[in-house]
């Protein structure tokens, strides 16, 4: 029977299948070059601070070359975990601050010796704890962000908004004008917030008095469904459903806001000071934008005071695998001396030393970040953190009350418990 | 499939130049012996593949889900024996259960859709004129041909939140309001979005097997049936299902084992962040492993995926060890 052939040739197809399934590894680089993982956000943001990098590494070793990968915030960890248990992970690795702790504690990084690195006196104190564990150091700070509200001078005016709002009421009632004037086209946000940004969602809780998680006696406890924490999850659910058109499932870099933004149909947006230039990018944003893009902290709801924003940053670090220690640090050096420092706060950030502060406060396109800057909030101090916002549970807190699909109690609910779990046992 | 045909190939060629010492062997002593033992030679180098690339990794896999296997473990390559806590811990989890439940579902859903759908099209495709065969096969194999993240991306622009040809043309077509329409918000559209994407990607496979198959059925038997007054859905049914039927055991039992194992395209549409309600399981064996660092417990899941798959292939060993006897 010749069907019966094409079975055996259907198994013999299957053994191919098994025998596909391994796949060619990378091969490792030796001393003629160091590899080197940052986000994206320095390709996009100061690709000029990594050239002044370079450029001095390369004086001082001449046969180096500097292998510059630029990673995704959603891979990157896996990939170093990959090469961590390969022996092959980069030389020199860009890790959030947040991300820090969990690599700390399982002993992942080389030790540094903080007074070989430039400007080791003046970091920014909120990175440089985020960098050491049991009292010892294991990144250099690389760069903070504070997060303001970016928005169109002109769409305000239109709409009647005299001044910049004193208090988040005032920001919901401006919201309300823009999206009366221009909200007719579906596709316009007064505030382009989606629904998985959980970095503005947590603002509005620790504005309100909340947090995210306390510890009491050696034992983290989740605080997202205090009374606190609910009356600012509701003004959040009021900002997502009544000024935002932004994706209810979808986050704040996928598309880029700032590129969202750049298109028109949006009014303001949160972002950190590089999204600023980034939305007048000439070949993916819009230069034409320039004289009508402005800047504000995000107001409280207490009127005249800011609301917290999250201390976003990066810390460099150099993982144990690595062959070219030396090496490492003194790209790390380059990266973080004051020349390269001084791009990244020209880009719209906060350097890693105070002696650039002044620097931003005089610029007036960096000057709102600067002052939002002095409210931050930052996350529970915990080894097992990451594995909350790997495990997305504040992301999906956030999606569910966009998408009503659950109240704003039974979201923060479900999210306490997990964080709880969580931060006590890992997993 | 159509990544695999290097390999296949290197496989067949081994095979070949395998075959050229057996013979040679003919002409010694002991020829008796010799014979009896070519099937075994002939073997050799697919056993020796099998055993290195799933045999080894299947073992290191079983080994690790009895062990507490972190990340700080993983830097040490040193992971500690605890038994079957693993286990424990996973058949206690609630949304363990449930995401199995999702799987299997979401399995049972494609298979159906991809085996019904491919056998009609090929059956369509015999009664077809010769051009529009030749226009619709071309179709097929270009879909086939489109690998996996690129299939994903292209319907990751169709269903797009803002821009997507779905929303738009649904909304021109009066249907509904499908502008800015998202069709994750909600795990229902969300999984039929995935459901249309994966038996879109499995199709062509199914049908041209199917019909290379069906063109194998014997003619005078079609003819037999219909003269003794058998109406199409009939001579179907109790001529063409029973002889093809080891042909579709095995088709099924595979494309259990290909939805079953779901990730790709899942993990690439949610931007390598889905919300725990697309937990499929070879997603939650993924997350617990490389986002919570728990290989240990990602090890466990996939052991216990990796049995529910064999379950689900029993037919299939059986139908293959049946194929073996006839010859």
């Amino acid at each position: 029977m010749k069907v019966r052939y094409l079975a055996m040739a259907l198994l013999v197809a299957m053994l191919a299948v098994a025998a596909s399934t391994a796949s060619g590894g990378t091969s490792r680089s030796h001393a003629t070059k160091i590899v080197v993982w940052l986000m994206p956000e320095a390709q996009s943001g100061w690709p000029d601070a990594v050239a002044v990098a370079n450029r001095n590494f390369k004086a001082q070793h001449p046969d180096v070359d500097v292998d510059i990968q630029t990673q995704t915030w959603g891979a990157h960890l896996t990939k170093l975990d990959a090469g961590l248990a390969g022996g092959d992970a980069p030389d020199v690795i860009e890790l959030g601050n947040s991300e820090m702790a969990k690599y700390m504690a399982a002993g992942a990084f080389k030790g540094l010796t903080q007074s070989a690195y430039p400007n080791n006196k003046t970091w920014l104190q909120g990175l440089k704890t985020s960098a050491m564990y049991n009292g010892k150091l294991y990144g250099v700070p690389y760069y903070a962000g504070a997060r303001a509200v970016i928005y169109r001078k002109d769409q305000y005016k239109a709409a009647g908004i005299k001044s910049t709002p004193k208090s988040l009421a005032q920001f919901i009632a401006n919201g309300r004008k823009l999206m009366k004037k221009y909200g007719k086209d579906k596709s316009y946000s007064a505030v382009y917030f989606p629904g998985k940004y959980w970095y503005f969602a947590m603002s509005f809780v620790y504005d309100y008095g909340g947090q995210i998680a306390v510890q009491k006696g050696g034992k983290w406890k989740a605080t997202l469904n205090t009374p606190r924490a609910i009356a600012a999850l509701n003004q959040v659910k009021v900002v997502l459903n009544q000024l935002s058109r932004a994706s209810k499932t979808g986050d704040e870099a996928n598309p880029q806001q700032s590129l969202v933004f750049a298109k028109g149909k949006v009014g303001s947006f949160i972002g950190n000071g590089w999204e600023w230039p980034y939305a007048l990018d000439e070949k993916l944003g819009n230069p034409a934008l320039a004289s009508s893009i402005n800047a504000y902290p995000m107001p409280s709801h207490t009127k005249g005071k800011f609301m917290p924003t999250f201390l976003g940053g990066s810390d460099l670090a150099i993982p144990v695998t690595t062959k070219n220690q030396s090496l490492a640090a003194d790209w790390i050096k380059a990266f973080t001396s004051t020349a390269a420092q001084t791009e990244i706060a020209k880009a719209g950030n906060i350097a890693n030393t105070t002696k650039l502060l002044a620097f931003n406060a005089s610029n007036p396109k960096l000057a709102p970040f600067a002052r939002a800057a002095k409210y931050s909030w930052f996350v529970p101090t915990s080894a097992n953190w990451i594995n909350v916002e790997n495990a997305n549970v504040l992301q999906n807190m956030v999606v569910k009350i966009a998408t009503g699909r659950a109240s704003v109690k039974a979201a923060a609910n479900s999210a306490n418990s997990q964080i709880t779990r969580i931060l006590n046992t890992g997993a | 499939m159509s990544r695999l045909a290097p390999e296949g190939a290197a496989v067949a060629s081994v095979a070949e130049s395998a075959v050229i010492p057996a013979s040679r062997r003919r002409r010694f002593s002991r020829r008796r012996l010799g014979q009896a033992a070519a099937p075994y030679v002939l073997l050799t180098p697919a056993v020796a593949v099998i055993g290195v690339v799933l045999a080894y990794p299947l073992y290191l896999l079983a080994k690790m889900s009895f062990q507490k296997y972190g990340l700080f473990e993983l830097i040490r390559h040193q992971g500690h024996w605890i038994g079957t806590a693993n286990y424990a811990r996973i058949f206690h989890d609630g949304e363990f259960w449930h995401v199995v439940l999702r799987t299997a579902a979401f399995t049972a859903v494609c298979v159906s859709l991809t085996m019904v759908l491919g056998t009609a099209i090929a059956l369509l495709l015999l009664q077809v004129s010769r051009w529009v065969r030749i226009a619709l096969t071309t179709g097929l194999v270009l879909v086939w041909a489109v690998p996996v993240i690129v299939a994903v991306n292209i319907w990751h622009f169709m269903v797009d939140y803002q821009f997507g040809v779905l929303n738009w043309t649904l909304t021109k077509l009066h249907i509904g309001d499908f502008a800015r329409y998202d069709w994750f918000a909600n795990p229902w559209t969300g999984f039929a979005v995935f459901t249309a994407l994966i038996v879109w990607g499995a199709i062509p496979f199914i049908t041209i097997t199917v019909y290379a198959a069906l063109a194998q059925v014997p003619h005078e038997l079609l003819e037999a049936a219909a003269i003794d007054g058998a109406r199409p859905w009939a001579v179907f049914r109790e001529v063409t299902l029973p002889l093809l039927k080891p042909i579709f055991v095995i088709l099924t039992s595979l494309s259990i084992i290909w939805d079953f194992q779901v990730f790709q395209q899942i993990w690439v549409m949610l931007d390598s962040r889905p919300n725990s309600e697309y937990y499929t399981m070879a997603i939650y064996a993924f997350h617990e492993s490389f986002q919570i660092s728990e290989y240990g417990l990602g090890a466990a899941i996939a052991v216990v995926m990796v049995l529910f798959m064999f379950l689900a292939t029993l037919a299939y060993l059986r139908q293959m060890l049946r194929t073996g006897e006839v010859h």
